[in-house]
């Protein structure tokens, strides 16, 4: 920097003021150099409809963040957690994201919903610093030449579904399928590009039925899905609600099917609310359970060690970006550039054959925004557990 | 303290800001609006931009049920009507922005001649729920067609003016905020016309109004093409803001919110429509500073949601019970008190 | 013309405007007595399952006694509410008094996220399951039994009307206040009485809907639907709350098998416009007659 002058100062109190300069700017940049924390902001949902995702989500971003903290951080530099509460609204997330962008220098950051991931898209192409995951499985996102600077952590909705065809077409092949979803975009993503997929396997889809959000009886519907006499329903866009009331009904009105759900169904403690109904109820899920010992896990071993109570497959989710974040940054500080949303995303798809730890059961590649990798479960309501039907599933 | 307000015409009467002090006020606060982007931080000027854009949309609101009297639950469908025609137009058509937002303003102008149609027949309640029932038609409308994206919306570019992309909220508060000003300005004029004044009439007593000469369902339906010609114009700057544009932006909640805007604010004031709308999109952001100084760490932000609509429910009732002509009436009497001082009222 | 299917589709629309009926009834008593267009009773519905779920499920007490307790609970919230936010609005504005019920109804859905958070639950399973088969029709039991307990509920409530002082004196009330205290009415008792009644029978409304499709913070949006049943009922008949419901479930199940379930919501609205504009008042209402 140039340190000319045309103030009338004599030159020995200039040369002060600049020793004086130097001495203060030295340690600050020394500590810019080496210190910096690398920032991963939130927007989650830890009230509202989704809180018991978003608390299990916050509490797995924390706990990874503490890991790989008290390992000394990547390269020296240690991880800061940011989140905001956003109640599941996109326009409390994108405040959220305003607020922790513009109080911190954040180069990694969870989403809450999809609304969210497309609404900040745009900012997130616009500033290219930041490299976005979240709760989002919505296929749209998993575009690399729309989304390029997001991913998802676990196969998107359309993949779950063909895992659940392809668990469906081994099983029983030539299987009439029925497909139950909600009038949302969460219920709608997959359908279409299910219905086709399901065709390619050779099965048949008997009727797709789209409940009205917040309906209370259903019992009509369960009069069409009984008429369509399907071997097996797969539910979508549902947490917990309708599912209950159309096992229960379809099993009294005589129903065989067998019935499924996708990720934000299959958490064990939501199974398990159904009660009786739920026996039986399958459903694909890409993580381990937090109870699960049917193979070597160190990584399970160390958040059972860490949380003696169960946490649920969104604390999994959570911890399983936090993870991802981490490792992207540190192969991006690895090849010597600097932390930006290109670089950290060209490093997360150098992810090839990488073990989680036991998390996800087998080594996992990201090749471009999504992981389609997952395992078929069924519930055990006598155990109380969720159980695997099925080997891992990977999609191509 | 004023000694009194001495006018010498009809037209100096009639004059918005008729004093020395409200015009010096009204000089230094354009002087903080001017000066406000440049000492603001990127989530504050997210802020003022999401004010302005809900003190348009609370104004609109205003003229229809403070001023006309006619209950409307129906204001975020007008603006989703506004949204889209700007976001159809500006990613099928690439028109200039300003054009978009005007088209906006005419769609969201002819949907509420539709809506209004039915204020003949019904009044009072039963047309506050056939405005819930465009509310809907419009959101089945918004979910099922192809034109709109259905479920999963329109996303569209920054807005061009004059070459510059319009990216940051720095950049779109000098649009928003002139926009809201001119809009606000209108709404103000207008109570000083003739139409202003039926509508007045209309509120007070409709029928006397009729007997009086003011033709009812031309009026009526100008005052909700009027109030939803401005929720277009706040709804294509909400497009141009967010960039997204679903089905599930524009909620009835988010109608009840412009209600309940314009009732704390003080219906049938414009000063009302603005108090009340800057006061109840601050109010959450507020709830999380204090949050923040809370004890209690993330313990206690599991709460804030739930007490926030707490707060939305129990500013609603408060005010209805307390002070049922809202926060312009409280700044009526503080005005008076510094009017009158030092003598007392 | 499949005439089995649409005979079992019919029967399951019939039942399920039974439950309709039950919270359009909740509203009417209230409309009855104190021209109160009671935007919350959704939200009412809402407590009485929550407090069903807290007494059943939290504290393990046996169905009988958590219906009661739910029941009397909000029984008595419905005279909190009708004290402290609906007697000082008197004299006012109808607008005043529904946006009063609009902010009860925030702060209601509030105070539940903050005891229970906004998580899905089911309620106890206490409904007999044996699915109800009427010919090769088959109809949901719970919804069955739901409907059943609307209808008694329903005749109940015109019985009283007609015959028990109380229900005169309600009646009286409704149609002129001044007459109705010239008369030695107690008023304000017959508000309360009202509130309560109302909010007793929301209650039951809430345990059976909680029932069949689970309890929630967003259950209140159930409301919404009710609200279209008085309308077409009429907003003061108990006798349309009845009608109105039953008709209104016919559309919605018709709607949902035929048109396809994003379709209910828009055919119960297209019926609700269509009404306004035919006959505002609807099918059993009181016409309102305006005088200068």
């Amino acid at each position: 920097m140039n340190a000319q002058t045309k103030s009338p100062l004599s030159v020995r109190r200039r040369s002060l003021v600049l020793a004086a300069g130097a001495a203060l700017a030295a340690p600050l940049s020394v500590h810019a150099q080496a210190g910096e924390d690398i920032v991963i902001g939130g927007s989650i949902p830890m009230t509202g409809v989704f809180a018991f995702a978003g608390i299990g989500i916050n509490a797995g971003i924390a706990d990874y963040v503490k890991i790989v903290n008290d390992a000394g951080g990547i390269k020296g530099r240690k991880l800061r957690y940011v989140p905001e509460d956003t109640g599941y609204k996109v326009d409390a997330s994108v405040a959220a994201f305003k607020k922790i962008t513009s109080q911190n220098k954040v180069n990694l950051y969870y989403g809450d919903s999809t609304g969210f991931s497309k609404t900040i898209n745009p900012e997130l192409d616009r500033s290219g610093q930041i490299l976005m995951a979240g709760a989002s499985f919505a296929t749209e996102l998993n575009d690399p030449a729309k989304y390029p600077n997001q991913f998802l952590v676990g196969p998107d909705y359309t993949e779950m579904f063909g895992i659940l065809l392809k668990h469906i077409a081994k099983e029983k092949p030539g299987a009439k399928v029925a497909f139950v979803y909600s009038d949302s975009e969460f219920g709608r993503d997959p359908i279409e590009a299910s219905e086709a997929a399901a065709k390619k396997l050779g099965l048949s889809v008997a009727v797709k039925l789209m409940t009205p959000p917040g309906s209370v009886d259903v019992s009509t519907e369960v009069i069409k899905l009984r008429r369509a006499n399907p071997d097996y329903t797969i539910f979508h866009g549902y947490v917990l609600a309708p599912i209950p009331e159309f096992v229960q009904q379809g099993k009294q009105m005589g129903m065989t099917s067998k019935w499924m759900g996708t990720f934000w169904t299959m958490d064990s403690s939501t199974v398990m609310k159904m009660g009786e109904a739920g026996d039986g109820f399958m459903g694909v899920m890409p993580y381990r359970y937090y109870y699960d010992t049917s193979a070597k896990s160190p990584m399970l071993d160390k958040i059972r060690q860490m949380r003696p109570e169960y946490q649920s497959t969104a604390y999994t989710q959570g911890f399983l970006t936090a993870m991802l974040f981490t490792e992207a940054a540190k192969r991006t500080l690895d090849a010597g550039k600097p932390l930006d949303g290109k670089n950290l995303k060209a490093a997360l798809n150098t992810i090839k054959d990488f073990d989680t730890g036991g998390l996800i059961g087998v080594p996992i590649t990201i090749k471009g925004n999504s992981i389609p990798v997952g395992r078929v479960y069924t519930a055990d309501m006598k155990a109380q557990k969720m159980v695997p039907s099925s080997d891992w599933i990977k999609l191509d | 303290m004023r000694i009194g307000t001495l006018k010498q015409s009809y037209i100096a009467d009639a004059a918005l800001f008729d004093s020395h002090t409200q015009k010096t006020w009204l000089g230094v606060g354009t002087a903080l609006l001017l000066l406000f982007p440049f000492m603001a931080s990127d989530y504050w000027l997210y802020l003022a931009c999401l004010v302005a854009i809900n003190v348009a949309s609370a104004t609109g609101l205003n003229i229809l049920t403070g001023y006309t009297g006619l209950v409307s639950l129906g204001q975020a469908a007008f603006m989703g009507l506004g949204a889209y025609t700007v976001a159809i137009m500006q990613t099928r058509l690439g028109t200039p922005f300003l054009l978009n937002l005007v088209a906006g303003g005419i769609v969201a102008m002819l949907g509420g001649l539709v809506v209004g149609i039915p204020s003949l027949r019904v009044k009072g309640l039963y047309l506050a729920i056939a405005t819930i029932a465009a509310s809907f038609i419009t959101h089945f409308l918004f979910a099922n067609l192809k034109l709109t994206g259905g479920t999963s919306g329109l996303s569209l570019p920054p807005a061009q003016l004059f070459g510059l992309a319009l990216d940051t909220s720095f950049r779109l508060y000098w649009v928003i905020v002139p926009v809201t000003l001119l809009m606000v300005l209108g709404a103000a004029n207008l109570f000083r016309t003739r139409i202003g004044r039926a509508f007045i009439a209309i509120r007070d007593r409709d029928i006397s109004a009729e007997v009086l000469g003011i033709p009812l369902l031309r009026y009526k339906l100008l005052s909700f093409g009027l109030s939803s010609f401005y929720a277009g114009v706040a709804g294509g700057l909400w497009a141009y803001f967010f960039r997204v544009v679903t089905p599930e932006s524009f909620p009835l909640l988010m109608s009840i919110f412009f209600l309940a805007a314009i009732i704390v604010g003080g219906m049938g004031t414009i000063l009302g429509g603005i108090l009340g709308a800057f006061f109840m999109t601050m109010v959450p952001e507020l709830l999380k500073l204090v949050f923040d100084l809370l004890p209690g760490g993330t313990e206690m932000t599991v709460f804030l949601s739930p007490v926030r609509t707490v707060v939305f429910g129990l500013l609603i009732v408060g005010f209805l019970v307390f002070e049922p002509h809202g926060l312009a009436e409280v700044w009526r009497r503080i005005r008076r008190f510094f009017h009158l001082w030092p003598f007392r009222s | 013309m499949d005439w089995a299917y649409l005979f079992e589709i019919a029967l399951n629309g019939v039942a399920s405007g039974g439950l309709y009926a039950l919270a359009a009834l909740a509203f009417v008593l209230v409309y009855k007595a104190t021209r109160v267009v009671n935007i919350a009773i959704g939200e009412m519905l809402m407590i009485g399952a929550y407090l069903f779920f807290a007494f059943a499920a939290s504290f393990s007490l046996p169905i009988w006694l958590a219906v009661l307790g739910a029941v009397l609970g909000t029984g008595l919230l419905g005279a909190v509410v009708e004290r402290t936010m609906i007697r000082p609005l008197l004299g006012e504005p109808p607008i005043s008094v529904f946006m009063v019920t609009v902010g009860l109804a925030s702060i209601l859905v509030g105070l539940v996220e903050i005891v229970w958070t906004a998580d899905q639950r089911r309620l106890p399973e206490f409904l007999p399951k044996t699915p109800v088969m009427i010919g090769d029709a088959f109809l949901a039991p719970k919804v069955a039994y739901g409907s059943l307990v609307a209808l008694v509920l329903i005749v109940l409530v015109l019985l009283v009307f007609r015959f028990w002082r109380g229900g005169v004196a309600l009646r009286a009330t409704a149609s002129d206040q001044a007459a109705a205290y010239s008369m030695g009415i107690n008023v304000p008792r017959v508000f309360s009485l009202a509130w309560v009644a109302s909010a007793m029978i929301a209650a039951v409304a809430g345990i059976i809907v909680g029932s069949i499709g689970g309890i929630s913070s967003s259950m209140g949006v159930f409301g919404l639907s009710v609200l279209v049943v008085v309308i077409v009922g009429g907003l003061d008949s108990v006798l349309g709350a009845l009608v109105g419901g039953v008709f209104i479930g016919l559309v919605e199940a018709l709607a949902g098998s035929y048109l396809g379930g994003e379709y209910k919501l828009l055919a119960t609205f297209v019926v609700l416009v269509g009404v306004l504009m035919i006959r505002p008042y609807g099918l059993f209402g009181t016409h309102e007659i305006e005088r200068l």
